[in-house]
């Protein structure tokens, strides 16, 4: 989705249309425990920050977009060219406070609606042949 | 056509089937379609014949794998000499420089393994990846070591692998990126290695070969070896008879 941004540019303001480039992922969260949303976000987000610090976490923009405790299932939202940092994160997340954790990747994809439509057919196939 | 992929360093426990079948199940969902055990080398071998059963009855491939600790060059060529016809794949803990030295130039040693996070006991240089390129001897990276370490344990380590990622590259010796997993939770897929690979900056499709036609292949050609068959690299034997 485009966003717009006000430049100075010869002393007048033009609009500028940043375009973002998002990568939706499909997540199953594998624990004896449940953990809440915001539980869950902090630890990924401290995933990340650990790996790649604060300025490389700045730039995955990164966002839950559903979250389903009970089934272990979540969509996060990440910029494009983030997906590798994220994915890295995500796979080195072990533990959530005293609980074991893995997290894997079901599919990936840029709009919401494939990223269904690819659940729909079968991630975890789709997951091995495709990719990024 | 679609990648296989392999994981060659499972350590399920010997004694709890349980939990062995669990580790292996878990590589099954997660689309491995090879998986080796590391066993001690005294196992049982029907021990091993039920793990190999279990795996194709998951419809994956089962190598069995064993790791050698040795303390000395000289314990080392004795315990190949005792073991190699008995394992698929045969990996060498590197714990002195004469040991490594050793198992890089041996033809008989697959996987050079580096488990010391002192820089003073990680012996991969450029020396050791010289005779290693010569005698098809890979370098593996155990990712479940990468996964539990944190801060600056995990930041040493990634330094290390780095250097000896380059330096394996500059002198072709194979890559071999496994989980080194005991449990389920410590396993990921495949794609999630490679990922994980590129944090000590190898090249994605690199690190995608790294886990399926590395260790797929160093599987292969130590079946042809260990077959009746094999007479030299290159020459097998097709037909038996007089009219041969």
């Amino acid at each position: 989705m485009p966003r717009e941004f006000g430049l100075l540019e010869g002393g007048r303001i033009v609009k500028v249309k940043i375009r973002r480039n998002p990568r939706y992922l499909a997540l199953k969260i594998e624990s004896d425990k449940t953990f809440e949303r915001k539980i869950f976000l902090n630890n990924v987000w401290r995933s990340l920050t650990k790996l790649y610090g604060e300025y490389g976490a700045s730039k995955a923009g990164m966002a839950l977009v559903e979250y389903e405790p009970e089934k272990g299932f979540a969509v996060l939202r990440c910029e494009n060219e983030a997906l590798t940092m994220v994915r890295a994160a995500l796979a080195t997340l072990t533990s959530i406070g005293e609980k074991r954790v893995a997290v894997h990747v079901l599919a990936i994809s840029g709009t919401l609606r494939a990223l269904r439509k690819k659940l729909s057919r079968g991630a975890e196939g789709l997951s091995e042949s495709g990719g990024f | 056509m679609r990648r296989k992929f392999a994981d060659l360093n499972l350590k399920p426990s010997v004694r709890d089937f349980g939990s062995a079948e669990a580790l292996f199940e878990k590589a099954c969902e997660l689309g491995y379609s090879l998986v080796a055990a590391s066993f001690p080398p005294d196992v049982n071998r029907e021990r091993v014949a039920e793990f190999k059963r279990l795996c194709s009855g998951l419809g994956m491939d089962f190598a069995a794998r064993v790791d050698l600790a040795p303390n000395s060059r000289r314990d080392l060529l004795r315990q190949l000499g005792r073991l190699r016809r008995r394992f698929e794949i045969v990996g060498v803990v590197c714990v002195s420089k004469a040991v490594a030295r050793q198992a890089a130039k041996d033809r008989r040693v697959d996987l050079l393994v580096f488990p010391e996070f002192d820089p003073r006991k990680r012996f991969f240089d450029p020396q050791e990846a010289e005779l290693a390129s010569n005698a098809l001897a890979s370098l593996e990276v155990c990712m479940s070591s990468l996964l539990l370490a944190e801060g600056a344990r995990r930041a040493r380590l990634l330094s290390f692998l780095r250097r000896e990622v380059a330096v394996a590259s500059k002198f072709c010796v194979p890559v071999v990126v496994s989980s080194g997993a005991s449990e389920p939770w410590l396993l990921r897929k495949p794609r999630e290695l490679a990922v994980l690979a590129t944090l000590f900056d190898m090249d994605f499709s690199e690190a995608l070969n790294a886990v399926s036609a590395v260790p797929l292949a160093i599987v292969r050609r130590n079946r042809e070896k260990l077959s009746s068959r094999f007479v030299a690299p290159g020459i097998r034997l097709v037909r038996r008879g007089k009219d041969c």
